[in-house]
């Protein structure tokens, strides 16, 4: 049986998951795998140097976590076949032609969880919500495309309260923004809104406003709920996809690019109750992960 | 000093399991872990050990030879106690190296338990002097990690004056304040900094304020990026920590990858050996200088190691920022829902309810006095421009304060370090002379020394961060009359406290409260003045304008350390029929004039008075008349939040 060598790039920690389901699935599928691990910790800017030190040990594929790490590992003038995930949008990030056919050295997971789901989903949560809010980061092109699908998704649902944010700091003004008679707020994914997300919550905490958030983490944090791709899924859909590359030697750029089989549900039960919002019961039963 | 290889410990972090092999594979010889519970780092779910991966951590780390240490370094609330008793239990049936604490409360629980593990303090109780040491070591503390403040030079005198181990932070993360002695977080996000969830204000965008203009600095702007402490790195000074005494060499980043840890461990391990090897004939090797360089996050300092640090050692900028973990906000006003919501605490009030006025000035403590005080706090730090409280100012408050039968409790400063103890020395025994009412107490070395060189009425303030019973039975124990509770804790959690305390509390219901303490000048980092060129500006008053447009005053006391306050003071008036059981109410008034100390004592004492009246109900006009004569607005601080977490 060969031995393969893989090469990990991973953007930040919050990807641990998705490398777990990677590796868990290698496993489980027979085949040996000797990996070599860059993290870069957040620092994007040092994905390039990382990515050109796993092509200097030729590894046989790069399982990319992140958008950014993807870029770097397609960046690589070496041949190497890339798996890529969570990335949102591959198609207009620039790393694959389409979905069916991604082309190239390149294939992988999308991340995104569609929006007329998110849309489900809190209709579930909040029968009664009527008016959304939602901040859309300017200068986040990911987030920018999820604001614009979950505009089409809640059309007819919700009427759409949107404000836009610049730069990070402009969270800090954010109760001059938010009108008083929304009923949730939705976060799209996005860098500025995940880090700083207490700063959010700080303001729609003194209105009883709740968040739906897009980033698993920020639930523990004190969103109301999300509906998130679970990594670890990814992670292992990724799994399969590399054997394909490795086992079955298919071009990575042949391989369509996945979706999400299933999005997670995460509650925070204490958020309800500081809210006084009473979580739909089928919403509890299949929730992934409930904090308090 | 001869070396041999046990005289140093290399001493990594593991947030995971895969950082924890990095460690043990990379040379350490000791790790430092968390649970699930009850530990700095709570950020995130997905770190930390839980109850079976904590004893295969323990058991991986003896059969390679390497000490396992858990961190138990949060401060607890009183619901919290009974489970901690049960986890206490379990890692004394795993026998970890050592736990490492920071709440009072675990000093007690450990004793009572009878749990046989060996203690080390937390950097977050903020130990920074010997006397401090001395109380440790009667409860059992083989080692402390001493505050991040202290010089090399303090520390040798530690381990030459009271035999303790000294662990000491030489790589990784610095906190900009005092470490224990940062309630910013906590405050204002309801999120505690010593309870493993700070939001960082300390990486916010600033502004320099002038308070006398109203108008920002530009005058030599260095960025905006002022309290941005960079990352502590020590690699080139291995040979003055070891000749120090530090037997701990302590990384921080329980957050980190297990690359990071393997890389930093390995580079240190590398070149300790070597030192200890050929001491005369060491180096520093520049390539993997430069390796440790090239993959820095932040850039580095070495902090307060070799002496004051000054402005080359903030990253002004902001650019080296790895990550935000918040942006600013407006602090909470007023409006408490929550506190609304919540029935009164359930005990007993004395006939006549106490109010306690800490005042800036003599003619604030006669104004206090004769306006209702039943004490008042005079001393401890003075804030410029005032000067010291002299030990003649000091009597004339007593005899003042006779005329009106007020106490007089004379404060002693939250910092006490080898100056300041040296003269709490002698101040203490001046103080039996003078014979005031009480001294307060702000650290366990001031305790110590109190409680050694004197026989007057102990109380702690609130820099003891008092946030459940038990720590209320330690202080009890060592000889603590009284304790105010920590103004972290929400409403809630202070009646857990009140309820069970074993002793009487105070709570601090109006003033100008500190987020933190810093032993830096951040205007002076700006205009580079400095007491030997232009001391005339020490006594001009500066603040920190955050993005949402809050100004945090910068206060400096006599011993140069700098007080970051909240933008807004405190103001509990409406919700005091809300705080029953409380022995005393206390007025932070050091800031304000005697024109606004005297107004603000009578309307809180009228207030306490109508308390007792059957029928009672909160005038809002009164909140109004008070907001036109405070200096700043008013909020209601930790009181926003259900649950301070």
């Amino acid at each position: 049986m060969r031995l393969f060598h893989i090469g990990i790039l991973q953007l930040t920690q919050n990807l641990d998951d998705a490398v777990r389901g990677f590796k868990q699935r290698l496993e489980a599928l027979n085949i040996a795998v000797t990996y070599e691990y860059r993290n870069v910790d957040g620092n994007t800017a040092a994905l390039k140097q990382a990515a050109e030190e796993l092509a200097a040990l030729s590894v046989d594929l790069i399982f990319a976590c992140s958008t950014p790490a993807a870029l770097a590992a397609k960046a690589l003038p070496e041949n190497i076949p890339v798996v890529f995930t969570p990335v949102f949008d591959p198609v207009s990030a620039g790393l694959v032609d389409s979905f069916a056919v991604p082309g190239g050295k390149m294939t992988g997971m999308s991340g995104m969880v569609p929006a007329k789901d998110k849309v489900t989903f809190i209709k579930t949560l909040l029968p009664a919500a009527k008016k959304i809010g939602m901040l859309v980061p300017a200068e986040d092109q990911n987030a920018q495309i999820e604001a614009a699908n979950f505009r089409l998704a809640a059309e007819g649902s919700f009427a759409l309260h949107e404000i836009a944010v610049k730069t990070a700091a402009d969270l800090s003004l954010l109760h001059e923004l938010l009108p008083e008679d929304l009923d949730a707020l939705f976060l799209p994914i996005g860098k500025i809104l995940e880090e700083n997300f207490s700063s959010i919550a700080y303001y729609t905490d003194a209105m009883d406003l709740p968040i739906i958030a897009s980033h698993a983490p920020n639930v523990s944090m004190g969103a109301l709920a999300a509906l998130c791709a679970s990594h670890t899924d990814l992670g292992e859909a990724c799994a399969d996809q590399a054997q394909a590359v490795l086992c079955e030697k298919k071009a990575a750029g042949t391989i369509p690019v996945g979706q999400p089989r299933q999005a997670q549900v995460l509650l925070n039960v204490f958020v309800a109750d500081n809210l006084g919002i009473e979580l739909p019961a089928d919403l509890t039963a299949r929730a992934a992960e409930i904090y308090n | 000093m001869l070396l041999t290889r046990k005289s140093v410990e290399l001493l990594a972090p593991a947030g995971t399991w895969d950082s924890l092999v990095a460690a043990v594979e990379a040379g350490a010889d000791a790790v430092y872990l968390g649970g699930k519970h009850f530990n700095m780092r709570l950020h995130r779910s997905d770190t930390n050990f839980d109850d079976d991966m904590l004893k295969k951590a323990v058991d991986y780390a003896h059969t390679h030879g390497v000490k396992l240490y858990i961190t138990i370094n949060n401060l607890l609330s009183d619901r919290e106690l009974a489970p901690l008793k049960k986890y206490l239990l379990y890692l004394d049936t795993i026998k970890p190296d050592a736990l490492l604490v920071q709440d009072l409360a675990v000093l007690e629980l450990v004793r009572e338990l009878k749990i046989s593990i060996p203690l080390h303090t937390s950097v977050m109780m903020n130990t920074h002097n010997e006397h401090a040491i001395n109380k440790l070591k009667e409860y059992g503390i083989t080692r402390i990690v001493v505050g991040r403040e202290m010089t090399l030079s303090e520390l040798s005198l530690f381990k030459e004056r009271t035999g303790i181990e000294v662990e000491y932070f030489m790589h990784g993360d610095m906190c900009i304040s005092e470490s224990g002695q940062c309630i910013h977080s906590g405050v204002v996000f309801g999120q505690s900094s010593n309870r493993g969830r700070c939001l960082k204000m300390c990486r916010w965008a600033c502004k320099l304020l002038d308070e006398a203009t109203g108008e920002i600095v530009t005058e030599n702007d260095p960025g905006d990026y002022r309290l941005a402490i960079k990352d502590m790195c020590m690699y080139r000074n291995i040979p003055e920590l070891i000749q120090a005494g530090v037997h701990s060499f302590k990384i921080e980043g329980r957050m980190r990858t297990p690359d990071f840890v393997s890389r930093i461990v390995r580079t240190y391990r590398k070149a300790i050996d070597s030192y200890i090897a050929d001491p005369t004939g060491y180096s520093v090797d520049e390539k993997d200088w430069q390796d440790l360089y090239d993959n820095r996050s932040r850039d580095f300092t070495t902090c307060f190691a070799l002496g004051q640090p000054g402005k080359k050692d903030i990253g002004f900028s902001g650019e080296r920022e790895p990550r935000f973990f918040s942006q600013a906000v407006k602090e909470a006003g007023l409006k408490a829902g929550i506190l609304d919501r919540e029935l009164p605490i359930q005990a007993e009030n004395t006939a006549h309810r106490q109010l306690s006025v800490r005042v800036a000035n003599l003619a604030a403590a006669k104004a206090a006095c004769e306006s209702g005080a039943d004490t008042i706090y005079i001393g401890g730090e003075a804030f410029k421009p005032q000067r010291p409280w002299t030990l003649a100012d000091i009597q004339t408050a007593i005899k003042i304060a006779e005329t009106t039968n007020t106490k007089v409790v004379v404060l002693t400063p939250r910092t006490t370090m080898r100056r300041e103890c040296g003269e709490l020395e002698q101040f203490f025994a001046e103080l039996m002379k003078i014979r005031p009412a009480g001294i307060m107490v702000s650290n366990l070395g001031s305790l110590n020394l109190a409680r050694t060189l004197t026989d007057l009425p102990l109380q702690a303030d609130f820099a003891f961060n008092t946030f459940n019973h038990l720590s209320t039975q330690f202080l009890k124990k060592n000889g603590i009359r009284q304790a105010v509770a920590s103004l972290e804790a929400s409403y809630p959690q202070v009646r857990d406290l009140i309820e069970a305390s074993a002793l009487p509390i105070e709570i601090i219901v109006h003033g100008a409260t500190e987020a933190m303490i810093c032993d830096h000048n951040f205007a002076a980092m700006q205009l580079d003045f400095s007491p030997l060129q232009n001391s005339q500006l020490l006594d001009h008053h500066y603040a920190l304008l955050d993005t949402a447009k809050e100004a945090h005053p910068l206060r400096v006391d006599q011993y140069e350390r700098t007080h970051i306050l909240f933008a807004k003071d405190l103001c509990l008036l409406p919700y005091l029929e809300k705080l029953n059981g409380v022995a005393s109410y206390r007025l932070e008034a050091q800031h304000y004039s005697p024109e606004l100390t005297a107004q603000l004592t009578k309307i809180y004492r009228r207030e306490l008075d109508a308390l007792a009246t059957p029928g009672y109900q909160f005038q809002p006009q009164i909140l109004e008349d008070l907001k036109k004569i405070s200096p700043r607005e008013l909020g209601i601080g930790a009181y926003r939040y259900r649950v301070s977490r």
